[in-house]
């Protein structure tokens, strides 16, 4: 019976298997890095040649990486919540134009359609 | 309480359907020699009337002339009320256990199964979606005389002597309700249209955002060779313990076998069932029931291994904040990534095809009515004909060996293996890696989506409340989709 298995077939099946799941994977990687790469926004900023300038925008530069505190955090997530939620009235969306009742079709009475009509 | 109201429902059921499978008996008269003992059966009851005219007919019904049972001779030669009542009682499910008793018991023990899956299905709630049709499934499979699946025709099915050899018409001639839904299990249908379910369900964006979880979900994929080199290793053990040939044959699995034993540690159940149907279709049953169990106690099963292989500095590590994917990016990723595995694999191609295509739909946004069919009534439709079909293949004689305690056991290792191998690639890569990664998403791997990685997160929270590994862990967990679709494409290719 251990002949019966071919043990050469099965550590073969074994090994290459995982060995070709592990490779297919490791390509699909590398191609998802291209791809990843290739559809990255690209926004190139010209740079400014008066000194003054480039001063400034250092400065401010440095402010935006700094972290934000709790306070601008709030701000922020208060002025999100006013954009979303409260920047209309709720409308009532109910049609207010007052329905006329009749009991009687005009198109089939000719006596409601001459003396019965609101006006 | 209300077990037992489903309880009272499941047993009622049992009974209508012995006792109105009179006429069941019929579609397999021209196949099993056990019918035939049955046909001698009935001509002992006629001759008990002492009508000539209906031993006549019997006889002929045990050369397979007339094609009908007893139900039919003996409505046109006794007119006994009391023999009408004992032929009645005679067709009963109850009088056929009691008949035949050896196989009797061994049905009433799978209907016994079928309660308690059902009981986990329904109370428990493990994988209710596919565990609670598969059991009722298996209930029918196994009412005796019922003869709603045969899996004598499937045997035959494979067998090159016979006339229903790959003959699904002749199949169908003889076929009950469940051999007509099983086709899509034989014809690897199902499994791909789930798929495409799947696909329209899951957001690849994690793992185009971090490529390298595809690397997690390879490695948890160690579960699925282990256990197909152990499942070939059974057979010469046996023999270096002096066991007996018969015992040998009857315990040990082919090739073929073993390769769908090791899916399980895929731990995706369409996967499973796919491959299982194409390598060796006798063990789906309980291949596919191993599968959606342990699928179902991920919960259960994984959080000990992560444990026992990662510190507490390592399981409270916080990783980056993934970068944002472009809706173009979500877009080209089921198109490339299908055109790529099926090139380069193309025994994957029905799998990752049908992935890929409802991931598409969800995508692209042109198909929102496509996509939303795929994930709610293809998906549930999929669902049941799947699920009843695959109960339908445990069978007594297919489900009660020990051969099915081996798959259990071994399913459960191949699973264990999974999670400890991306676990441990994930500890490996932060030898390497400048962002480090937490080892506890490498669980995910294993496919059982999305489970595993909500277990993932519940794990690392438990040492650091702050930490959010869940979309982290996404990006394996959808990884081990693909790498469990690879690895039955590369299985079906070297075994099939």
């Amino acid at each position: 019976m251990i002949l019966a298995v071919n043990w050469g077939h099965v550590l073969m099946v074994t090994l290459l298997g995982f060995l070709l799941v592990f490779c297919l994977l490791v390509v699909l990687i590398y191609i998802l890095k291209l791809f990843g790469y290739l559809m990255q926004p690209r926004v190139t900023v010209q740079p400014s040649h008066d000194p003054h300038e480039t001063v400034a925008h250092k400065h401010d530069e440095k402010e935006d990486t700094a972290t934000l505190t709790g306070n601008a955090t709030a701000a922020i997530a208060m002025a999100l919540h006013l954009y979303y939620n409260g920047i209309h009235d709720e409308e009532p969306t109910k049609i207010t134009i007052k329905q006329v009742e009749r009991k009687y079709s005009p198109w089939n009475s000719k006596l409601y359609g001459m003396n019965n009509l609101n006006r | 309480m209300k077990t037992f109201k489903y309880l009272f429902l499941i047993i009622s059921f049992v009974c209508s359907i012995s006792m109105f499978a009179q006429d069941a008996n019929a579609l397999d008269a021209a196949l099993t020699e056990e019918n035939r003992e049955q046909n001698a059966e009935q001509l002992a009851e006629t001759e008990a009337c002492g009508a000539e005219q209906a031993k006549q007919c019997c006889l002929e019904t045990a050369q397979g002339v007339c094609g009908n049972a007893t139900a039919q001779c003996a409505q046109q030669h006794k007119s006994s009320v009391w023999s009408d009542v004992a032929e009645f009682f005679g067709t009963m499910g109850f009088m056929r256990i009691i008949k035949a008793w050896r196989s009797g018991i061994l049905q009433v023990i799978m209907i016994l199964v079928s309660f308690f899956l059902l009981y986990l299905a329904i109370k428990k709630q493990y994988e209710p979606l596919l565990l609670l049709p598969i059991a009722f499934g298996m209930l029918l499979t196994n009412l005796p005389g019922a003869e709603m699946f045969h899996s004598e025709l499937w045997s035959a099915f494979l067998d090159e002597n016979s006339p229903y050899y790959h003959s699904y018409g002749e199949i169908l001639k003889h076929a009950g309700l469940l051999d007509v839904l099983y086709i899509g299990v034989k014809a690897g249908v199902y499994p791909c249209l789930i798929f495409i379910g799947v696909g329209a369900m899951t957001d690849f964006g994690p793992l185009i955002a971090n490529p390298k979880s595809l690397l997690l979900g390879a490695a948890a994929q160690v579960g699925i060779f282990l256990t197909f080199l152990m499942a070939n290793s059974i057979g010469p053990v046996l023999e270096l313990c002096g066991a007996s040939a018969d015992l040998i044959a009857s315990w040990g699995f082919s090739e073929a076998q073993a390769g769908s034993i090791g899916i399980i540690g895929g731990a995706d159940g369409p996967t499973s069932i796919f491959l299982t149907s194409k390598l060796a279709p006798e063990l789906l049953g309980p291949i596919a029931i191993a599968a959606y169990s342990y699928m179902a106690l991920v919960p259960v099963i994984q959080p000990p291994i992560m444990r026992a292989l990662t510190t507490k500095e390592e399981r409270a590590i916080k990783m980056k904040q993934l970068r944002s994917v472009s809706k173009t990016e979500k877009i080209i990723f089921p198109i490339m990534i299908t055109a790529v595995v099926a090139l380069i694999l193309p025994d994957a191609a029905p799998l990752i095809g049908c992935l890929m295509l409802g991931n598409l739909m969800k995508e692209c946004g042109v198909v929102d009515r496509l996509s939303k069919t795929a994930q709610n009534e293809l998906m549930n439709i999929v669902v049941i004909f799947l699920g009843l079909s695959v109960g339908a293949t445990a069978t007594a004689e297919a489900f009660l060996n020990v051969r099915t305690i081996l798959i259990l056991l071994m399913g459960i290792l191949a699973f264990a293996c999974g999670t400890g191998g991306g676990v441990l690639l994930a500890k490996l890569m932060n030898v390497f890696s400048k962002d480090k990664i937490n080892p506890l998403i490498g669980s995910a791997g294993v496919s059982a989506v999305p489970m595993a990685a909500r277990v993932s997160q519940q794990v690392g929270q438990e040492e650091n409340p702050s930490n959010f590994l869940l979309m982290h862990a996404m990006g394996p967990n959808v990884a081990g989709v693909i790498g469990s679709a690879v690895a039955a494409g590369v299985l079906l290719s070297l075994l099939g």
